[in-house]
């Protein structure tokens, strides 16, 4: 039987920590990080006046012309990927059942279906950010106003709502989204989103500040062809706020239209 | 009798302008369909995204069947005259719904006859709030 004393063990620690604590290699050059959109010196920071302020809580219209469906226009092309989803879901639906209804699994909406769930969505603008935050599941979006460009595609992380930079053009504000999430992201039913997905949205507040127009460019060269425009509009809601939404998985298996036995997974 | 009338068309209208539901597909379900079921509440549940009442029905046997209903969110119900307490377990109503096209106990939410003969939608065409 070996015995082990404390003072061995305690001389063995003292061996073994130095090596541990040896300085490791010197770390590459962090590069330098650019200021946060909420830092006082940026936020700070003289910036042209713009046109409008979207603050405020705003809800999917709907009305002629206005679906919440982002539906592909007429004579559209899928790439031969998305055909096997489109085609499944066409099935799907011809026999009363949904394809891979991912939102109704808790998964996120992610944009461009996130704008028009029917839930009010809160706006917050600021000279840097425009925060937008959908009462439906809690949806973070995040439009960066203070000239930063995309990031670095190594770096970032992918999203579903994507990364925005937005920049004021005349009586417009025109948003660039990319680096989304490409799995479990919808267009609408059967259409995926990939990684490649490109959304550029020219908004407008018409209608005396009541009403937010958005002119939507979707291109995504790994799902169809081309790029698909349409339009959407929404109200200010004035008597509104919006609420903590979670999706709970114990609360879908209670609810009729989320029950497993009518989706095709 | 007519207030209840125009109140029904114009649920209906409403639900024929939004979607009952953003949350998901609800492929189950026959929106083409109303049936009108009678019994007691078991439960009311007050929740986000979707509240949902469970009623228990008894069929023409006398067999009873629990029968989930799914409505929208609580902040659309407050606007169409709902609070939590509008209903609780053991109250007698009769809910019009959206059934499902298999004839399983359950469906989506349209209006429902309280005891006291008050109609309740789920969506209220309520002006905008006045500052």
């Amino acid at each position: 039987m070996i015995k082990i004393s404390a003072a061995t063990l305690a001389v063995a620690i003292l061996l073994v920590q130095p090596m541990r604590a040896q300085a490791p290699a010197p770390p590459a050059q962090a590069p330098a990080l650019p200021l946060g959109a909420l830092a006082p010196t940026n936020l700070a920071k003289p910036r042209p006046k713009p046109p409008f302020d979207l603050t405020g809580v705003w809800l999917h219209a709907g009305g002629p012309n206005n679906g919440f469906r982002f539906s592909p226009p007429p004579g559209f092309k899928l790439t031969p990927e998305a055909q096997v989803h489109y085609d499944a879901a066409q099935k799907a639906q011809k026999e009363g059942k949904v394809y891979r209804d991912d939102i109704g699994q808790c998964w996120p909406a992610g944009l461009p279906v996130i704008m028009t769930r029917v839930w009010p969505i809160a706006m917050m603008q600021y000279p840097t950010v425009i925060y937008m935050v959908s009462e439906f599941m809690n949806s973070l979006r995040i439009v960066y106003m203070d000239g930063r460009p995309h990031s670095d595609p190594d770096v970032v992380v992918p999203s579903f709502n994507g990364e925005s930079i937005g920049r004021w053009d005349g009586d417009a504000l025109v948003i660039d989204t990319m680096h989304f999430v490409g799995h479990h992201h919808w267009i609408d039913s059967g259409i995926p989103a990939s990684t490649a997905l490109h959304i550029v949205e020219r908004v407008r507040m018409i209608n005396e500040g009541k009403t937010l127009e958005i002119e939507y460019t979707l291109s995504d060269p790994k799902s169809w062809e081309g790029e698909w425009k349409m339009t959407k509009r929404w109200n200010r809601q004035d008597d509104r706020d919006i609420a903590e939404v979670s999706c709970l998985p114990d609360l879908n298996d209670h609810m009729p239209s989320t029950r497993s036995q009518d989706n095709v997974r | 009798m007519i207030r209840s009338l125009a109140g029904r068309v114009c649920v209906t209208l409403l639900l024929m302008s939004a979607p009952v539901l953003a949350h998901h597909s609800a492929a189950g379900i026959d929106r083409t369909k109303t049936q009108v079921v009678t019994g007691t509440v078991k439960e009311f549940r007050w929740t986000n995204p979707h509240s949902w009442i469970d009623l228990d029905v008894a069929d023409d046997k006398g067999v009873t069947q629990t029968w989930s209903v799914e409505m929208t969110s609580p902040a659309f119900l407050v606007r169409a005259g709902w609070k939590s307490s509008t209903i609780k377990a053991g109250d007698k109503v009769s809910i019009t719904l959206r059934p499902f096209r298999n004839g399983d106990p359950g469906g989506l939410f349209v209006s429902v006859t309280l005891p006291d003969g008050r109609v309740l939608g789920e969506r209220s065409a309520a002006p905008p709030a006045q500052p």
